[in-house]
């Protein structure tokens, strides 16, 4: 075995036991995180068994020679729930309660543990050589003079050696005396028969409990304790009779004690070995290496295994487990244990082969890739904001009639809600970059959020400050509503949705600039989401300044999957004849929606029109009050001939004599 | 009164100073003017002091005015047509004043490196498939190997569901995922082997905040399943994606470990890049950072989803990339990354 304490440490931790800590002193302390699945290294022993089998080296185990015994007095020890205490061990000592020897209160310290008493000591000792806790009653206080392994009864307590009072309930083992609870199986035992100064004599309890009952009853109870944490990884059936044995000899070797009378041992349905077969092709199979057969055994006898050849032509074994490897269930246990000790670094690198295609690829992968490309190009970072959030936030983004979803055991009250929308996230990071100064904030979020409708995807976006990168050529701009609108446009249009917009009321937007964004593929209306201009009140509420306006936008992405799943993208023909624009102004009353002033101009047009644009909206000198000049530019374009200017005269007067009578609309 | 002569040479050397001085064309004419300019030129004022010299001194005086007065003229007019000569064409800009940058966003730093993660898998021959983050019991822990009230949940700790609600996938969840092994399990319960994919999304963990911990981080799992995958396979699987994606001279190593769902079960490390292995504060002295926790898929989770455990092998591992991209970047504090400061996003490339 290597001097160097490193070296001892890095060698364990290649075998699977991560190292915490070396502490070079004398002794040199070395601190295992043990796996959930080894309690036996919960232990000295178990540690010292694997250093064995590493360097090849005999295992030394412990002096367990029970001393002579004097004469017990009575004590009747009952079993009732034998599925939760499959066995149950005690031995009764003559014990005079002194501080323990020196050498062993400091081998205690070494390892973390605060020496009370030579008999407690030696209990805690013992677990921690042997991994078996175990516990001492004091005689005297043990009513009627009996133990019982029962289950609690309704309403029964108990108050445990940490002084915390107790509320018991039938789920719950308990160490009873002719009277009351005087311990809860396998977690920590109670005050009342505690020893002290004065016990002469104890009942020493060790025992095996069952793994589900004691973590049930730790959690409940919050009380998490050397026992319990291994009594709920898996006890070893073998090991109570070993742990009094040694407790005996240890008790005896300072001085503390002499048994009286025999171990009791209630042990009513012994547990026969589990034999496995493990075959050498499975090994290599498994591990991608031929394990020579004749090295096979030797890398498990020294963890405790029994191998035996099984007559069989091929390599295979009969492995008997001991005891204690209550991990070990089957062949693929022993091949972990084949490959752990042969060394995973001397497995060879390959690669694995491909042996069928891939089925395609899911296309929510590339349309998120999309939104991503769309909303940077658009000026947006993209931030990650979590999905649980506090309830004051969440609220004001719940629809009419939806409250969000809780989690019933949060961290804290920041993180009690799922988040119904990505909206409360965005804001908050707005007013965190907004409180450092920034100013001009234009950030977007992709991810689940969670509504009645259950877990849904969507893009979101919030921006404030400026609506473009200040430049020395031009004075600068807030952003407005239309900023909003076009990176929402440009996002429908990355997807090939053509988007409707409409006034909408959301108790997050500000009512008048606020709209729905909605398609109708095949006459179906379907809702994309919503934008517009940020409660003011909201916004504050989460620390942005007051007075500075955000824009907002959510768009659902499972919607815009079903839009977009359709690629039926056909090219058209390029035009062959030239068009012919016309441009013209009216004046109409300011609140009537331009996409009205669209639609009589489509329906009066004829079908050679090809587009209308706004290009000036103006108010003002020259147009009454109440009124609006509104300036547009028609295209006009045939497919079979060039139009004359004749043709364009005749639609442009028809279109403004449609308007005349639909709006009262004036040409100026 | 000071000697005139040494009065004319000192007016010729300020004079070759303030023209050298001069940059632009407007500067050189200030020159010109300060120089030369008949009503108050330092020259003529220089000239009209000379009348006072005694009478035997003014004609050598004189030719050396003059001789002043016309080198002035002829440096002054080499400077201007210098400086008309390159007038800038009309129309020119000042190609020095900063430009209009179109303002592209910044992608999340953990986006990136997961689509590098991504990149790395798929040239592997890798499926990336995406699933729920609402989860069942189940398919989250159960058919993980997990049964109810097994010690290896307190790795996971869950955040649970007050009512259970609607998944992405249309099941009844009732816990926030701890990883993305769930979408697995439903991948092997639709579709038979070959398997060979990778997981990426958002997993959320009853973990305190510190510097290394977030109650919701990101996971990039691997699932390799087939009639002859081994743990070589996955040695050579995780070394190559590890040197590709930390660098060619990074040694990796293979440490035993323990997942419910994989037998036997592997923790990656790497060689420390802070101090190529030799040990340092960042690798604890161990020379080693740890990256990922992997091994060869569980015969139990082979039962669950009906695949025959006799016939197929399969190796899984999995990632936190926040860890991976904290060590990449030396980013020390992992709540940078959900703090969505722009000074810390604009930081990383396009």
């Amino acid at each position: 075995m290597p001097d160097d304490p490193e070296r001892v440490a890095t060698d364990i931790s290649l075998r699977g036991f991560e190292v915490a800590s070396v502490e070079h002193g004398r002794p040199a302390v070395i601190d295992f995180e043990i796996t959930a699945n080894r309690p036996d290294c919960l232990s000295h022993l178990g540690l010292a068994r694997e250093a064995s089998a590493i360097w090849r080296l005999p295992l030394r185990l412990p002096d367990v020679a029970i001393p002579a015994a004097g004469a017990a007095p009575p004590l009747e020890v009952d079993v009732e729930d034998r599925e939760l205490c499959p066995r149950y061990c005690a031995q009764m000592f003559e014990v005079s309660v002194q501080p323990s020897p020196e050498w062993l209160r400091t081998r205690l310290e070494a390892a973390g543990v605060r020496p009370i008493n030579n008999v407690v000591d030696v209990t805690n000792y013992v677990l921690l050589e042997l991994g078996q806790p175990m516990h001492a009653f004091d005689y005297a206080k043990l009513t009627g003079r009996r133990i019982i392994v029962r289950r609690a009864r309704p309403g029964e307590r108990l108050r445990t050696l940490d002084g915390f009072d107790r509320q018991l309930d039938p789920d719950m083992l308990v160490i009873a005396d002719g009277e009351r609870p005087t311990a809860i199986g396998g977690v920590m035992g109670g005050q009342d028969s505690e020893i002290d100064r004065s016990t002469t004599v104890i009942v020493l309890e060790s025992a095996t409990f069952q793994a589900v009952s004691v973590r049930r009853t730790s959690k409940r109870l919050g009380l998490k304790t050397e026992a319990s944490i291994r009594f709920e990884r898996g006890a070893d059936i073998a090991a109570p009779l070993v742990g009094i044995a040694r407790a005996a000899a240890l008790l005896a070797q300072i001085g503390a004690g002499r048994p009286l009378g025999e171990v009791i041992d209630r042990y009513s349905a012994p547990q026969r070995p589990r034999a496995i077969v493990l075959r050498g092709a499975r090994i290599a199979r498994v591990l991608g290496q031929d394990v020579p057969a004749g090295e096979v055994p030797g890398l498990l006898e020294p963890l405790g295994f029994q191998v035996q050849a099984t007559a069989a032509g091929d390599a295979a074994w009969a492995v008997t487990v001991p005891s204690f490897r209550v991990d070990v269930a089957r062949e693929i246990d022993l091949i972990e244990e084949v490959g752990r000790h042969y060394g995973f670094d001397r497995l060879p690198v390959t690669f694995p082969a491909l042996s069928a295609a891939q089925p395609p690829p899911d296309p929510a992968i590339a349309r998120e890739r999309l939104v991503r490309q769309v909303l940077t190009a658009a000026g947006f970072s993209e931030a990650m904001t979590f999905a649980f959030i506090e309830r004051q936030a969440a609220l004001p983004f719940c629809d009419l009639g939806e409250t969000p979803a809780a989690i019933a055991n949060p961290l804290s009250e920041k993180f009690a809600v799922l988040r119904p929308s990505l909206l409360p996230g965005l804001v908050d990071a707005c007013a965190h970059n907004r409180r450092r100064a920034r100013k001009d904030i234009r950030l977007f979020e992709t991810g689940s959020r969670f509504t009645s409708a259950g877990e849904t995807r969507s893009a979101a976006f919030a921006w404030c400050g400026a609506a473009a990168d200040p430049h020395w050529s031009s004075a600068p701009r807030t952003v407005d509503f239309f900023d909003v609108k076009g990176a929402v446009e440009q996002f429908c249009a990355a997807f090939g949705i053509s988007a409707g917009f409409a006034t909408a009321d959301r108790p997050w937007l500000m009512a008048g600039r606020a709209a729905a964004v909605t398609a109708q593929p095949g006459g179906e209306v379907m809702h994309l989401g919503v934008f517009g201009q940020l409660l003011q009140a909201i916004a504050e509420a989460r620390g942005f300044p007051r007075g500075e306006e955000m824009y907002v936008a959510e768009i659902d992405l499972d919607v815009v999957a079903r839009l977009a799943a359709d690629d039926a993208l056909r090219v058209e023909s390029l035009p062959r004849f030239p068009s012919i624009v016309r441009d013209i102004a009216i004046v109409i009353d300011e609140v009537l929606p331009a996409a009205a002033v669209r639609g009589t101009i489509r329906s009066a047009a004829p079908e050679t029109l090809v587009s209308i644009a706004e290009f000036d909206r103006y108010k003002g000198k020259g147009v009454p009050e109440g009124r609006v000049s509104l300036a547009l530019r028609l295209t006009f374009r045939a497919t079979d001939r060039t139009l004359t200017d004749e043709d364009a005269e005749v639609a442009t007067d028809g279109i403004v004599k449609a308007l005349a009578a639909a709006h009262a609309a004036e040409r100026r | 009164m000071p000697d005139p002569a040494s009065q004319i040479e000192d007016l010729r050397a300020q004079f070759e100073r303030d023209l050298a001085a001069a940059t632009g064309e407007a500067a050189v004419r200030g020159v010109r003017d300060r120089y030369l300019s008949r009503k108050g030129g330092l020259l003529s004022a220089l000239l009209k002091a000379l009348g006072t010299a005694p009478a035997d001194e003014r004609p050598r005086l004189g030719r050396l005015a003059n001789e002043l007065k016309e080198d002035i003229e002829t440096q002054l007019g080499a400077r201007l047509s210098a400086v008309e000569q390159s007038r800038p064409p009309s129309g020119a800009v000042d190609v020095t004043l900063p430009g209009r940058i179109p303002t592209l966003g910044h992608r999340h730093p953990l986006t990136l490196l997961r689509e590098r993660i991504e990149a790395i898998f798929t040239r592997f021959g890798f499926l990336v498939i995406e699933g729920p983050e609402l989860e069942d019991d189940y398919h989250n822990f159960e058919a993980l190997n997990m049964p109810a009230d097994h010690p290896a949940r307190d790795m996971q700790d869950t955040l649970y569901l007050e009512t259970p609600m609607r998944s992405a996938v249309g099941s009844q969840a009732t816990l926030l995922r701890t990883h993305t092994s769930g979408m697995q399990i439903r991948y092997m319960e639709q579709h038979p082997p070959p398997v060979r994919l990778i997981a990426p999304g958002r997993v959320y963990r009853r973990d305190s905040f510190d510097l290394t911990h977030t109650p919701m981080f990101t996971q990039v799992e691997g699932l390799v399943v087939g009639e002859d995958v081994t743990l070589a396979d996955l040695k050579g699987t995780l070394d190559a994606f590890a040197r590709e994606l930390f660098g060619a001279d990074r040694r990796v190593r293979f440490r035993p470990s323990f997942f419910p769902y994989t037998e036997p079960s592997a923790e990656l490390d790497i060689s420390c890049g802070a101090c190529a292995g030799t040990g340092c504060a960042t690798c604890k002295r161990t020379g080693w950072l740890e990256i990922l926790g992997s091994g060869m898929v569980h015969p139990a989770v082979f039962e669950a989803v009906g695949y025959d455990p006799e016939r197929y092998t399969g190796f899984a591992f999995g990632m936190g990339i926040e860890r991976v991209a904290q060590l990449k970047w030396g980013v020390e504090d992992i709540r940078l990354f959900y703090e969505n400061d722009l000074r810390f996003l604009e930081q990383f490339p396009l």
